[in-house]
């Protein structure tokens, strides 16, 4: 990118381009009031105010459901509305002839993975397409595509058919082919949706860089509370309603408070003393955490050591509250969460401890001449949430498959429950749960009758499966849902469901194959604690496989898959301490022109500088001197409320740093993104 | 309307369909197949009915009238049988159509001035050849019988056989038939074939592709680009017209010189009322896909809808005159009737323009107001 036209920019807001004659400076490029839109009748949205501004990245942050789809599809003219009114560049979107007026103005990049591509097509011939469908001429075509294309690390990919690009490769390419014309408005749905954690990073900076430079204006949704970091301005998108909107950092405060995260001796007790106290608990691993709020950093203290008083308590900290906690109080605030406590469980039978539940002895599993896995080793005790994490395509399916039975391996072993797998596939079958990606529910089927229907399966007496089924409505909290059909529950009441069927008959060793995607961050809390307890009071033992990072903060032990072998198998502080030892600390910088700070900071030698919405972060080996030698380097750079501070790194920070250095080491990988 | 946009988007489409061995097969394997296995598998003539005889009686004038049929060139003669039961269960099998079997006394009977009895065993199973192969025993019985009358009467009058043949047929009945000298399906079927193929398959296929786009996704790059309405619907439409035609050609090639039906009029009234034609049957199928949303509910939605019709209102089998009033009516709006008048005059009958402007005009105004059709029903900003 023509790095001068950047040094010539003065902040992070002003366009790039002059503003079209028509358009006032001031007047917001989006102006929505009192939208609502309905589907047969029932609303999707309702009464949504929203105002974005011209050469802001604006984020429209909630979970499935929540009506961001709508609200994008009708900004960008292709959807009918009932309610409200929408205007676009200043023209008002109220029939089809006048959507047509803007329709060259901007460019729109719907769900789900490259699924707005032409699948036969290559690279470049979808480049092409987008291109002349909005005209551009062939010389700028050229340069542009050539540009884009480099940017996008596409360019060595050209002639390849869409359809076997990796999931994160078929994002950027969606990216540029939405870019080609270089509309002034882009609109982008979850675009970061299902790929995994490097190629996401990848993205959010190619957006960034590429806005930047153009002046662009976007909308851009996710479902990830983390990803709130990398917006200008947000709106909090719940039930069809906004519930917050400001820049992160306001949204943040708008909900007084601190969270106390603590280790204890005895977690069971601690989190129902802890439950009975504060209204958001919640394990992450060995570490509860707890929201206080309105309190501040001793106060939190206080209030926490007050309520575990008699409970032995170690490694007390006090942190700020992050986006999903806020999101939470939000949404208990106003109650729309409608957070019923999760009825007090059936007693637990004697669960069997300490054992080793789950031993996989150099597993490996060829698909001709390819590796899936490669030989994978690792042990999961009984009673303990274990987290197997890694891209699409690194072999964590495969593991799963193979100690549950399903396919064979082509060489180890492993030992489920205490049986060899090899030996006994029936025997661990009915020792073992398992609750698939796709949630494997019966949809036309009634709750109930989903639940008996696992009954069945698994042989229970009727006895057994009515007091199976009510356990399984008690814990998944789907009391008065019994007769819906499973396909009619909102996403995270259809989840539980899908756990408690896999719990049905009482397995010791429970497998999640990606379980929580797309659930709203209440129902995911819901969906931890359920683990939480069965692990902790049931010494049930979980394994979890995911590329959703912020889940793998919830899990005891971590082992990080990439291209079939296993490459670090650690808990997660200790992952987090082992590339802190390598890479040094982090540090966040918040300044006046980040944009400007990112290059100011990597021609000054910090390579690895990356920007976070209005943040930028870098690593330090030498947290003390950069902390006192970053804010001195801005300044002389004319960039302007500079402050730096350490920051804790995330389990994406651990999982883009090592996945990162093991494609520099090994290019080719199989199973890693190409 | 500008042309580079559309040339874009057709040659999209072009390209995605040539990548895809789906559409490939659909576009030009399938018409091909079809008339191929159609072509020769409907046929209505029938001929080589499978026939034995049972002749209980063994005499020279039984031997003689068994010969009637087993030297006739509608039946195939598959041998003597000892008696009726061994008959069963080879008509059962379907080895055998039809046995006729003899009486003992036959002879005797004959001679002595008394009805001779001759069983008939048929197969059922197909009612239509059924009452043609009825009427083909009847024509050689009462031909036998005719014969054997009229030598009784040239012994008895001493007249020449051939007279007193002709004294014994005082109604002389003489057919012609007309277009179709031989009555062979051979000369009707095949291109009337055309018609069907055309009907259903770009129908079919059109839908098919619209709706993917829809399924996946990419409709809202359509959507969300200033292209305009009709040019989407051109540059959507005229692929799959431009392969109906050379499905045209092929078909038509197809008739001519595997079905040797005779070509007798103008091929380019033929292929400019055939495109026509496409275009009707190409814009029933784009207007399937703004209704639908799954390719599967396209793909059963445009075979009910076209396939039926090619079938059943289309003068395929049987002339719309047939037809209860509520027929004729469907048959009348649906563009398959009309193109197979053109098809009936170009091949069979030589007639040109001035015969058949009333169906060219008909499908004119049907391919026009169908994409009219689509052009209203389309949309760029949809309601869910």
């Amino acid at each position: 990118m023509g790095e001068a036209a950047l040094v010539e920019r003065v902040g992070g807001h002003g366009p790039g381009r002059p503003p079209p004659a028509e358009a006032e400076p001031a007047r917001p490029v989006v102006r929505v009031r009192g939208f609502g839109k309905r589907y047969r009748g029932v609303p999707a949205v309702d009464g949504v105010d929203l105002e974005i501004r011209r050469g802001e990245i604006h984020g429209l942050i909630g979970p499935d459901g929540a009506g961001k789809s709508s609200l994008m599809k009708a900004i960008a003219g292709v959807l009918t509305f009932e309610a409200g009114s929408v205007e676009v560049f200043g023209v008002a979107l109220d029939s089809e002839a006048t959507c047509e007026r803007v329709k060259s103005r901007l460019g729109f990049m719907p769900q789900g993975l490259g699924l707005n591509l032409y699948a036969d097509l290559s690279v470049e011939e979808n480049v092409d397409f987008f291109a002349r469908l909005h005209l551009v001429p062939e010389r700028a075509l050229a340069e542009r595509k050539a540009k884009l294309l480099a940017m996008t690390r596409l360019d060595r990919f050209r002639e390849r058919p869409m359809k076997h690009l990796s999931g994160g490769m078929k994002q950027k390419l969606g990216l540029a082919c939405t870019l080609i014309h270089e509309p002034e408005l882009i609109v982008l749905d979850e675009p970061t949706t299902g790929v995994d954690a490097v190629s996401r990073r990848e993205f959010w900076a190619i957006l960034a860089e590429l806005l930047q430079e153009k002046g662009i204006t976007a909308l851009v949704s996710t479902a990830y509370m983390d990803e709130a970091a990398r917006f200008e301005r947000a709106s909090l998108l719940y039930s069809g309603r906004i519930l917050a909107a400001g820049e992160p950092e306001t949204i943040r405060r708008l909900v007084p408070g601190r969270v106390v995260a603590l280790r204890s001796g005895d977690p069971v007790a601690a989190m129902a003393r802890l439950k009975a106290r504060f209204t958001q608990v919640e394990a992450r691993g060995p570490w509860l955490n707890a929201f206080v709020a309105g309190a501040d950093a001793a106060g939190a203290r206080a209030a926490v050591s007050d309520a575990l008083a008699g409970v032995p308590v170690e490694n007390l900290n006090v942190m700020d509250p992050d986006l999903e906690d806020v999101f939470v109080a939000l949404l208990q605030n106003r109650n729309a969460g409608g957070e019923e406590r999760p009825a007090a469980r059936a007693a637990a039978g004697g669960a069997p401890r300490g054992g080793i539940a789950i031993e996989a002895l150099e597993l490996t599993r060829d698909f001709g001449s390819f590796r899936a896995v490669d030989h994978a080793s690792f042990r999961v005790p009984q009673g303990e949430i274990f987290g197997l994490l890694g891209a699409n395509g690194a072999g964590k399916t495969t593991v799963i498959k193979m100690l549950t039975g399903i396919i064979r391996p082509s060489g180890g072993s492993g030992r489920v429950a205490g049986v060899e797998m090899r030996a006994a596939a029936r025997e661990i079958k009915e020792r073992i749960g398992y609750m698939s990606q796709a949630f494997s529910l019966y949809g036309d089927l009634t709750v109930l009758e989903n639940i008996h229907l696992y009954a069945g399966i698994y042989g229970l007496g009727a006895r057994a499966t009515r007091a199976r089924a009510e356990w399984v409505t008690g814990m998944a909290g789907l009391s008065g849902h019994e007769g819906d059909a499973a396909g009619s529950l909102p996403m995270g009441l259809r989840q539980r469901l899908a756990l408690g069927c896999a719990l049905v008959h009482r397995p010791q060793v429970l497998f999640l194959d990606e379980p929580t995607s797309g659930v709203d961050p209440i129902g995911r809390r819901r969906f931890w604690d359920i683990l939480f307890a069965l692990s902790r009071e049931e010494g049930v033992a979980v394994l979890v496989t995911t590329h959703y990072m912020s889940e793998a903060e919830h899990c005891d032990h971590l082992a990080l898959m990439y291209a079939g072998r296993i490459v670090a198998d650690a808990t997660p502080a200790r992952m987090k301490l082992e590339v802190e030892a390598e890479a040094g600390c982090l540090l966040e910088v918040a300044s006046g022109a980040p944009h400007r700070a990112v290059l100011a900071l990597r021609r000054a030698g910090y390579a690895g500088a990356a920007l976070f919405g209005t943040r930028v972060h870098v690593f330090s080996r030498d947290a003390d001197g950069d902390l006192a030698r970053i804010p001195p380097l801005l300044h002389s750079a004319g960039i302007e409320a500079v402050s730096v501070a350490p920051r804790r790194l995330s389990m994406e920070d651990v999982f883009v740093h090592r996945v990162s250095a093991l494609e520099t080491r090994d290019p080719a990988a199989p199973g890693g993104r190409p | 309307m500008n042309a580079r946009r559309i040339l874009t988007v057709m040659h999209k489409e072009w390209r995605e369909m040539v990548r895809d061995p789906l559409s490939l097969v659909m576009g030009f394997v399938l018409p091909f197949a079809l008339m191929l296995l159609i072509g020769f598998g409907m046929t209505f003539d029938v001929e080589n009915i499978p026939l034995a005889i049972v002749d209980r009686d063994g005499s020279a004038a039984s031997r003689d009238y068994a010969y009637r049929f087993i030297g006739s060139r509608y039946f195939d003669f598959k041998g003597y049988l000892a008696d009726e039961r061994k008959a069963a269960p080879l008509l059962m099998d379907g080895k055998l159509r039809a046995v006729i079997v003899i009486a003992e006394r036959f002879e005797r009977d004959l001679l002595a001035g008394r009805p001779a009895a001759v069983q008939v065993l048929l197969d059922g199973a197909f009612p239509d050849r059924v009452r043609i192969t009825k009427g083909y025993i009847s024509a050689i019985n009462a031909a036998a019988t005719r014969e054997l009358i009229a030598g009784y009467l040239s012994r008895r009058d001493g007249i020449p056989a051939a007279q007193a043949n002709e004294l014994l047929q005082p109604f002389g009945l003489e057919m012609r038939y007309l277009y179709n000298q031989g009555v062979k399906s051979d000369w009707s079927i095949p291109p009337k074939l055309i018609m069907f193929i055309l009907f259903f398959v770009p129908a079919f296929m059109t839908s098919l592709r619209v709706v993917r786009e829809k399924e996946t996704g990419t409709i809202f790059n359509i959507y969300t680009s200033p292209l305009t309405r009709v040019e989407f619907l051109l540059a959507k439409l005229a692929p799959y017209v431009a392969i109906a035609l050379v499905n045209l050609v092929v078909l038509w090639l197809l008739a001519v010189l595997v079905f040797r039906a005779p070509f007798k009029g103008s091929f380019t009234l033929f292929f400019a009322a055939g495109a026509l034609y496409v275009i009707a049957t190409t814009c029933i199928g784009m207007l399937v896909s703004v209704f639908v949303r799954t390719q599967i509910a396209a793909m059963l939605i445009s075979l009910v809808i076209t396939f039926v019709p090619a079938l059943q209102y289309s003068e395929l089998e049987e002339p719309v005159t047939s037809m209860d009033p509520e027929g004729q009516l469907i048959t009348y709006l649906l563009p398959g009737m009309h193109y197979v008048r053109v098809i009936m005059g170009t091949f069979l009958k030589n007639v040109g323009l001035e015969v058949l402007w009333p169906e060219a005009l008909t499908l004119a105004v049907q391919a026009g107001g169908l994409f009219f059709a689509c052009y209203l029903l389309f949309h760029k900003r949809v309601k869910a």
